[in-house]
């Protein structure tokens, strides 16, 4: 017999086009595509990965970002215990965005839900002449993740940064296999099979 | 901030769903509309049962032959309507035989065929060749009647038969028809602009998909039986469909078939105009539209070009600014995407029109309340046509919509490979919303074996992903029957769908969505208002359920009409917000009695509020706003008043608004002067009214009788409270321009005079040509020197603000009865009061010592009326010797470069008027 897997539930969250699906392509398939299609209602992928002694399946919900599918989230978010909120490091109003999938997700998901703040497309404020591009500093993203306790990461979907360690940092912080299980019984029965 | 246009936005379709709306039954001249596809303005003018036969006339003028039809031309029968701008009919064998849509500027020439007395009858020679002929059935005298209104009507179209030529043009069913016209230049014809797909080739493989014979077919369905304007659809028409559209038609057909092609003929230009008159305007909604330009079927070589995109720019931009309310939706990018590939603009922009407002509506709307709707209309569906798929799903908690909902929303476009979605949509175009649940649910049943074994979404997801990736596979790869190996898995999906599913039917489906819309309403209305509370500003005197109640009321007010379902405003104007407060404050009257004009305290409470400067304010605006006028803190409650008459945060306030301010301070204090509410000075000495005839009453002195009746002179109290009012209104204005600064360089313009000042002008202090200006410390001194108005400020104004009155309850009759009532019901604050005075008696009347609070300078108050605290006659003298000091510019006490000293000594006179000693003593300790 394999090491005991543990299913968790992740949900992405974040402005239209900031780079959820990217972020996700990365980590799930190591690709990027430089111009890819919005998500319309949600996407649903699978990844497999090992953290210490445990192997963690992701079941990874990509979500729709424009604000008028904002409604559907809930559906996803549903018994997810781990959140990603994404922003991008040039558009300020998306991190305004962030700020309030947070607090929604405090408000509404599960009580102990381990969320991951993410400031995307830092390829584009690197290197000569590029850090003009940058319209929201370091700085604010983790001021906000010590607030509000979340995991803090700036990543670059096109060049991998950084990608792999978000959802590494969130799966070690889920509680041990047994645990989870216990806990799950009562919430949901959706992960029941990957035992 | 975009983002917060957007949640206001929002917000605006979030009022309650208009029962009466969506219930309500649609016309038979809308249903008839919708039935066939015609625009909003036509209606039925005339009807008649008949019988009708189309039959081509060659060039020659002889009859051609359709060639796929070998009996020959067939004689329908059934009804006949006229409109505005078509002749209609529709076969009563079946309804489906044969239906003829013919555009009033198609007919050539109309003669009645000469026959028996009783038989009228009528030949009408189309533009494109065919002769429809007409036999009515019923009365002579109508049937009559029917063709004169018919030639009216022509006559009233005659100036639209301008645009036909040229709109014919645009159409390639007419170019293959002129194109293959005997005898002529095939080189010449030119073909009409089209879609992507002419300049950067169709998806698919035309060989593969047959596009040559096709087009054959419809070639000659086209010659006999009618083509764009002047169509009749019969049994082949909708084979012909069912079998996929040739690629140089698709764009044709698919407007055709929508209706779109009436609208585009109706509004020839439009589409231009919507662009050039918005050119270079921004919105919310073209920001979103760039975000998703390169992200619309980017694989598709036409949108790695900029031909394709600037189409596809110009298509979405379009119609974001003819549907504001809807503006922008991703999805709609694929869709109108798809439609570019085979449509020009104009096609494409009444295409997606009809598509967003007809075919799917809601599904695009800023709360995506379609799009629920309908997912929960499938669900249902699955669960009474599957229903062991169905119990398997829900057992394993599979979210069947995540599967589904890019179905409905992007036509199946981002779920299938295209050339499969073209096909569903040719079919959607012909047969309505219905065919997307057909194909869904048929996905569903195809897959179902598998589906009954899998248990969570990943594996859902997994078999439809790979399902749809061999659409072009043998459906049944190991039948002995070669037939049945060629089927595809796709032409057995649509065999599924329309065969087996065709039970589902619009009706079935109008009656799911009816069931669950009120449900999906409320709670898309729920999950709004959580969101738009959540991300509201901090507030500091105002609960969550104050602020719930100030939502209901902000968008019950904004919203004359209920939810319109995805339109309406999100903010209010001057008048509206008045409307809105009227529902909760007590001194905004709901029927105008108020003469507004732009300088009184409501405008100005809107431009304080309205913090965008765009004369609208935002659920935001007003929840800051009130938050700030129930503040109870007293300094600060004055301070936000003076405020409100120093928008431009001076500090300081001239004549002309210190008039002002007191005509403010009249205006929020006139359901007191009237003795509609009462404030607490009143009630307490009500209460000791009572406490005294208690004591009258009373036999022993432990144990207190409440009386059950004590008599109160309602009228008495009311007057005094008004008096009370008034006199404080009068000392307000005297004390201000009294401590008022003097300007010290005299102004060069005259001031504008108003009633109040002519009223004053008699004393010299007073006098507009010395500029004042009043600043906030002296405000204070001059509003804490009236008890009323102290109070006013500390409880009596949030007290009259009832914030924590719920929608339901808008009655505001009766409030002052119940307030006495309540005074007199209330025995326990009687009975205390009788204690006090019993304590008090016993004390020997040390009241007034021992507690300097407003309460006991009310009991003063109320117990010996004439002996007021402030008597405004005595007391004007010296306040106007002291005015007329500062008039001739003798600086009274300490000078003006000393203020501080200057606020004490107004202190000191103000202390000795009001014999208010202690609280204004701690003012001071405050203020520093
Ligand atoms: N330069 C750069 N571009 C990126 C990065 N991540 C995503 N993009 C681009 O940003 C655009 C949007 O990416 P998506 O991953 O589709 O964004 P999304 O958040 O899933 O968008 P929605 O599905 O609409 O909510 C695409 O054109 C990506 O190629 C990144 O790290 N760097
Ligand atoms: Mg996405």
């Amino acid at each position: 017999m394999s090491r005991p897997i543990t299913a968790v539930k992740l949900v992405l969250l974040g402005e239209a086009a900031v780079g959820k699906s990217s972020l996700v392509l990365r980590f799930v398939s190591n690709d990027f595509q430089e111009n890819k299609e919005p998500t319309i209602g949600a996407a649903f992928l699978t990844q497999r990965c090992v953290i210490g002694d445990q192997t963690i399946k992701f079941e990874i919900w990509d979500t729709a970002g424009q604000e008028r599918f904002a409604s559907l989230a809930p559906m996803y978010y549903r018994n997810a215990q781990c959140a990603l909120v994404v922003y991008d490091v040039t558009k300020p109003a998306s991190f305004i965005k962030a700020r309030h999938w947070v607090k929604e997700l405090h408000e509404q998901a599960s009580p102990n839900i381990i969320i991951a703040l993410v400031g995307n497309k830092c390829d584009l404020v690197e290197g000569e002449g590029n850090e003009q591009n940058r319209k929201v500093a370091k700085e604010e993203g983790e001021q906000l993740a010590q607030e509000e306790n979340l995991v803090f990461f700036e990543t670059s979907a096109k060049s991998g940064l950084n990608v792999k360690e978000v959802f590494i940092a969130l799966g070690s912080k889920i509680p041990s296999n047994v645990q989870l299980n216990i806990q799950n019984d009562s919430a949901t029965s959706a992960n029941a099979c990957n035992c | 901030m975009s983002f917060f246009n957007q949640l206001r936005e929002k917000a605006s379709q979030l009022s309650l769903f208009d029962k009466a709306e969506a219930d309500r039954k649609p016309t038979r001249d809308e249903l008839f509309r919708d039935e066939f596809k015609l625009p909003e303005c036509e209606t039925i003018v005339d009807e008649s049962n008949a019988e009708l036969l189309i039959v081509a006339v060659k060039s020659d003028g002889t009859s051609a032959r359709d060639q796929s039809h070998d009996e020959g031309p067939v004689v329908y029968p059934g009804k006949l309507y006229l409109t505005q701008h078509f002749l209609v009919f529709k076969d009563s064998i079946d309804k489906r035989s044969c239906s003829l849509t013919l555009n009033l500027s198609t007919v050539k020439k109309v003669e009645r065929i000469p026959s028996k007395a009783f038989i009228f009858a009528l030949s009408i020679l189309t533009s494109s060749g065919t002769k429809v002929l007409i036999q009515f059935i019923g009365i002579r005298s109508k049937s009559e009647e029917f063709s004169q209104k018919l030639k009216s009507q022509l006559k009233h179209n005659i100036p639209n038969t301008k645009k036909l030529e040229p709109f014919l043009r645009t159409l390639y069913s007419e170019f293959i028809i002129r194109k293959n016209e005997p005898g002529v230049d095939k080189s010449s014809v030119k073909a009409p602009e089209g879609g992507l797909g002419l300049l950067f080739k169709f998806p698919g493989d035309p060989k593969k998909l047959k596009d040559k014979s096709k087009l054959r077919l419809w070639y000659d369905y086209f010659r006999c039986n009618g083509r764009n304007l002047t169509l009749s659809k019969q049994k082949m028409f909708q084979k012909l469909i069912r079998v996929g559209l040739p690629n140089r038609l698709r764009g044709e057909m698919w407007e055709l078939t929508s209706g779109a092609m009436y609208l585009r003929f109706q509004e020839l230009g439009t589409y231009q105009r919507i662009l050039d008159s918005h050119r270079d305007q921004r919105s919310v909604a073209i920001e979103e539209i760039e975000k998703d330009l390169y992200r619309s079927l980017p694989e598709y070589s036409a949108y790695q070009s900029e031909d394709g995109i600037n189409r596809l720019r110009r298509v979405l931009t379009a119609y974001s600014w003819k549907n504001p309310d809807l503006g922008y939706c991703q999805a709609m990018n694929i869709v109108a995407a798809a439609l570019l590939i085979f449509q020009t603009e104009e096609q494409a922009f009444w295409t997606l029109s009809i598509l967003c407002e007809k075919y799917v509506p809601g599904y695009y709307s800023t709360t995506m309340y379609g799009t629920l709707l309908d997912q929960k209309v499938f669900e249902a569906l699955v669960e009474k046509t599957m229903p062991i798929l169905w119990t398997h799903i829900s057992k394993n908690d599979i979210q069947l919509s995540v599967v589904s909902l890019p179905w409905f929303l992007s036509l199946f476009l981002s779920s299938m490979p295209l050339v499969f979605a073209f096909r569903i949509i040719d079919i959607f175009f012909l047969h309505g919303p219905k065919t997307l649940f057909q194909v869904a649910l048929a996905i569903l049943r195809i897959n179902g074996e598998e589906l009954l074994e899998i248990d969570d979404d990943g594996m859902f997801i997994s078999v439809i992903k790979e399902y749809f990736s061999q659409l072009d596979d043998s459906a049944h790869p190991n039948s002995p029957d070669p037939k049945f190996r060629q089927l595809t898995k796709f032409q057995e999906l649509l065999i599924v769908a329309f065969k087996e599913f065709s039970v589902v039917t619009d009706d079935m489906i109008s009656k799911e969505r009816n069931k669950h819309k009120p449900a999906i309403m409320k709670n898309i209305e729920n999950f709004m208002k959580r969101t738009q509370l959540r991300n509201l500003p901090r507030t500091h005197h105002l609960t969550q359920d104050h602020l719930s109640n100030i939502y209901d009321r902000f968008y019950e007010s904004i919203q004359s009409k209920k939810m319109s379902l995805g339109t309406g405003k999100s903010s209010m104007d001057f008048e509206t917000m008045r409307q809105f407060l009227s529902g909760f404050c007590d001194w905004i009257l709901p029927d105008d009695e108020f003469k507004y004009h732009d300088g009184d305290f409501l405008h100005r409470l809107f431009r304080a509020w309205d913090k965008s400067g765009q004369n609208e304010l935002s659920l935001t605006d007003v929840v800051v706003g009130l938050d700030k006028l129930v503040n109870r803190n007293l300094m600060e409650s004055i301070s936000n008043f003076f405020g409100i008459y120093d928008p431009e945060g001076t500090g300081e306030i001239d004549r002309e608004g210190i008039l002002q301010v007191s005509e403010g301070l009249l205006y929020i204090t006139k359901p007191l002067q009237d003795g509609k509410i009462l404030d607490q000075i009143t009630t307490n000495s009500i209460e000791s009214y009572v406490a005294d005839k208690v004591l009258e009453l009373q036999t022993s002195p432990d144990d207190i009788v409440l009386p059950s009746e004590v008599n109160i002179d309602k009228e008495k109290f009311q007057r005094e409270q008004g008096e009370r009012y008034l006199s404080a209104a009068s000392n307000f204005i005297q004390r201000a321009f009294e401590y008022a600064q003097p300007v010290e360089e005299p102004m060069l313009i005259d001031l504008p005079s108003s009633k109040d000042t002519e009223k004053l002008k008699a004393n010299l202090a007073l006098d507009p040509t010395h500029p004042l200006t009043l600043n906030v410390p002296t405000f204070r001194m001059v509003i804490l020197a009236d008890e009323s108005y102290e109070l006013l400020f500390s409880k009596t104004l949030a007290d009259t603000i009832h914030v924590d009155r719920s929608i339901t309850v808008t009655n505001k009759n009766g409030v002052l009865r119940d307030m006495f009532d309540g005074l007199i019901a209330d025995g326990r604050r009687v009975a205390s009061h009788v204690r006090r005075r019993m304590d008090s008696t016993a004390t020997t009347s040390a009241t007034s010592v021992t507690s300097g609070s407003s309460r006991s300078r009310t009991a003063v108050v109320s117990a010996d009326e004439d002996d007021d605290d402030f008597d405004p006659h005595a007391d004007d003298g010296d306040l106007m010797d002291n005015v007329e000091l500062s008039a001739l510019g003798d600086v009274p006490i300490g000078g003006l470069s000393d203020k501080e000293a200057q606020r004490g000594e107004d202190l000191k006179v103000l202390h000795e008027q009001s014999n208010y000693t202690k609280d204004t003593d701690q003012l001071i300790e405050f203020e520093h």
